[in-house]
């Protein structure tokens, strides 16, 4: 799965620690995202989405 | 020309002194603990040469546990070194919780080595090795287990999503894996085909394995990067 986690991430001018801390996750969660290594749980997504105030498909493509 | 810039730019990064200090240390240890153990058997005190494969690979894999447990508390004790060592990513001081994690991260790598460690070194130190000593062994290696437990399980309380799935993915490639090669090694050693396996040898080899596993998937993740 394609995500936009990097760039939002990047708009805001946040680390990866910085977002981690703001979704109660580690560091190497956020880079396993972005990296496309890990897809995130359900609550996760909704609560990256809540985050950046955008719906969950915004953030998130289906590669298929 | 300086002497930095001749070296690739890679490895002066912090993973790279991190990863250098961690092999450094390693080799320390591994290179103490032979000197130690040769020593002790020079002078009487331990038998090596009867160990068989697995208790050598036991102690092995105990050894290669305290150290890693040992050196993640030592670096864990300081909020400023516990990030930059254990999470070089993150270039900044853990959080308080955080460092309590690594710590408790740590203390149960070192009981597990030390559990590993304690059967091998009885009868290595004791040879034969008394009844009563023997007991007192298994209750203090069933005390660390109970203490391990908690801890383990405290930890899986304590982790993101990230680790819970690398724990759940390695627990179930390790059943997988292990299932299927015990399962053909007891069935040719019921054709009296392969040599029996003791279940010290059959808790070694799933160690052994666990730990690769949980490596691999651990990589595969993308942690340690």
């Amino acid at each position: 799965m394609k995500n936009r986690l990097k760039v939002l991430r990047a708009e805001r001018d946040w680390s990866q620690a910085d977002l981690a801390d703001r979704l109660e996750v580690s560091r190497q969660t956020i880079n396993a995202l972005e990296t496309g290594k890990y897809d995130p749980s359900l609550p996760l997504a909704f609560k990256i989405a809540r985050l950046f105030s955008q719906s969950i498909e915004t953030i998130f493509q289906d590669e298929a | 020309m300086t002497v930095a810039s001749k070296f690739p730019k890679f490895l002066s990064t912090p993973k790279a002194k991190v990863a250098a200090a961690l092999g450094l240390s390693g080799g320390v240890v591994g290179f103490g603990s032979g000197l130690l153990i040769g020593k002790l058997e020079k002078a009487g005190a331990m038998t090596v040469e009867g160990l068989g494969w697995s208790d050598l690979l036991s102690g092995l894999i105990a050894l290669m546990l305290i150290a890693m447990g040992a050196l993640v508390l030592i670096v864990s004790v300081s909020r400023k070194t516990a990030l930059r060592v254990l999470d070089p990513g993150s270039a900044r001081d853990a959080t308080p919780a955080q460092a309590s994690y690594y710590r408790q991260q740590g203390l149960v790598c070192l009981l597990a080595g030390l559990m590993l460690a304690a059967p091998v070194l009885a009868i290595s130190i004791f040879d034969p090795l008394p009844s009563e000593l023997a007991a007192a062994v298994m209750m203090g290696i069933v005390a660390l287990f109970l203490v391990q437990t908690v801890g383990n399980l405290t930890l899986w309380s304590r982790s993101d999503e990230l680790v819970r799935r690398v724990m759940s993915e390695t627990g179930a490639a390790s059943f997988w894996i292990l299932q299927g090669a015990l399962f053909l090694w007891a069935a040719g050693e019921k054709l009296n085909l392969l040599p029996a396996l003791s279940m010290w040898d059959a808790v070694t080899l799933m160690m052994a394995s666990y730990l690769l596993i949980s490596t691999l998937v651990a990589g595969r993740r993308g942690f340690g990067s």
